[in-house]
């Protein structure tokens, strides 16, 4: 199987872009903003694979989340305890707000006197599900790992 | 009446209530920095014994928190309202560090208290403009990473760094946070649904959807999921419903600037 490695690097690349602008909106230090980054790329990165594997958004989500939170509890020694925080800034970009915006518009749509067709309907529910469920997913794949390796830094 | 001061009962009390207000004070900012419910009473717990006190209860609502603390046989129990919820890693570990200096003693409840007023006027935050840049990046990479084309990409840039700017001045000014979520989302997608029509962009649609993302809270929303796991299921649920009223209001937001627009 052929991977598009050229599509893997341009999400990698906004992956990290984003998870750093959250990052300044978070208050991040400069240096930590360089781990949000990292971890944004990486998360970006591992769901892209996965999606090209043909996983579906919610499992891709999950396991890039994993790989960020495994990641982080790896690096404890220079993060030390942000590292849950830079972990969960990496994830942020996977956060499917847009879906959750289509499917409050869907909805809307939906409660027009005459809906279109069965189809709007369908696509709303589609949308907020997909919603719950990958949001869903990357908490429980940051939280996992974060509570079976019982690193309980304060 | 000296001999008020001499009851050792009254004197133990109005000892134990500044060791509690001041756990308490700590927690707040911690909650209002965005932390963990299981962080906050951890962060508390830390105070409150540092000072020579045994943390009895606590809880955390979203809108004040409570602190039972104990000295032999007496107890003493506060509570104290939170703030607005947001965001401040920085002041978040500086507490954090606070507290950990305190749970190794030799601080009184006013050193900690002047401590905590330090830290929070003190801890550095990136200046506007650098946050209003940054957040318009991020809204931009986000449309990428949604399929936006590159002629959104400054579209969706301008609505989300003037739509942050333009969410600091509100906030600032205390207008209510849902409010602000609704005009930020309007402003926002308005200005990228303009400006991505004017550079031909054949995305106007999602690059308006990509502009509004600086108001997707994740944070809270994952927070929500890790204090019910962690068994603080009303502080989770309250930060859900909250993450729903955002999400609401956002797309309140677009719908009119798409209707104003004439984008479907």
């Amino acid at each position: 199987m052929a991977f598009d490695w050229l599509h893997l690097a341009h999400q990698t690349v906004f992956g990290a872009v984003a998870a750093a602008g959250f990052g300044v909106l978070f208050n991040f230090g400069l240096r930590s903003l360089l781990w949000c980054a990292a971890a944004g790329a990486l998360a970006l990165g591992v769901r892209t694979l996965g999606l090209d594997l043909g996983w579906s958004l919610e499992a891709a989500s999950f396991v890039a989340a994993v790989a960020a939170s495994l990641s982080a509890n790896a690096l404890r020694r220079p993060l030390g305890p942000r590292g849950n925080a830079v972990a969960l800034a990496g994830c942020i970009p996977m956060v499917p707000g847009a879906f959750f915006g289509q499917a409050i518009l869907g909805a809307l749509a939906v409660t027009t006197p005459h809906p279109e067709n069965a189809a709007v309907i369908l696509t709303a529910i589609e949308y907020l599900l997909r919603v719950v469920f990958t949001v869903a997913a990357i908490g429980a794949g940051l939280a996992i790992p974060a509570h079976l390796l019982k690193h309980r830094d304060f | 009446m000296p001999l008020m001061t001499d009851d050792p009962i009254r004197l133990k009390h109005r000892e134990l209530e500044k060791i509690a207000l001041c756990a308490l004070h700590l927690a707040r900012i911690l909650v209002e920095c965005g932390a963990r419910v299981r962080v906050v009473h951890q962060g508390a717990s830390l105070v409150a014994r540092g000072l020579g006190v045994e943390p009895i209860g606590l809880r955390t609502g979203y809108a004040s928190q409570e602190i039972t603390v104990r000295s032999g046989a007496n107890t003493i129990t506060r509570m104290m309202t939170i703030g607005p919820h947001g965001v401040n890693h920085r002041l978040d570990h500086a507490m954090r560090a606070l507290a950990a200096r305190v749970a190794k003693g030799g601080m009184t409840a006013s050193e900690v208290e002047a401590e905590i007023d330090r830290l929070v006027k003190t801890t550095p935050r990136h200046p506007l403009w650098l946050v209003a840049v940054a957040v318009g990046l991020a809204c931009a990479a986000f449309g990428r990473l949604l399929g936006t084309d590159w002629l959104a990409f400054g579209p969706v840039f301008a609505g989300g760094a003037l739509g942050q700017g333009l969410r600091m001045f509100l906030l600032r000014r205390g207008v209510n946070a849902y409010v602000v979520a609704a005009a930020i989302a309007f402003a926002a997608a308005a200005i990228a649904g303009t400006a991505a029509r004017l550079v031909d962009s054949a995305t106007v649609n999602l690059a308006m959807m990509a502009s509004i993302l600086l108001l997707v809270p994740g944070v809270p929303a994952t927070n929500a999921q890790t204090d019910i796991i962690d068994g603080y299921p009303s502080m989770g649920s309250s930060r859900a419903v909250t993450v729903v009223m955002v999400m609401v209001f956002a797309t309140c937001g677009v719908w009119l600037a798409e209707a104003l627009l004439g984008v479907g």
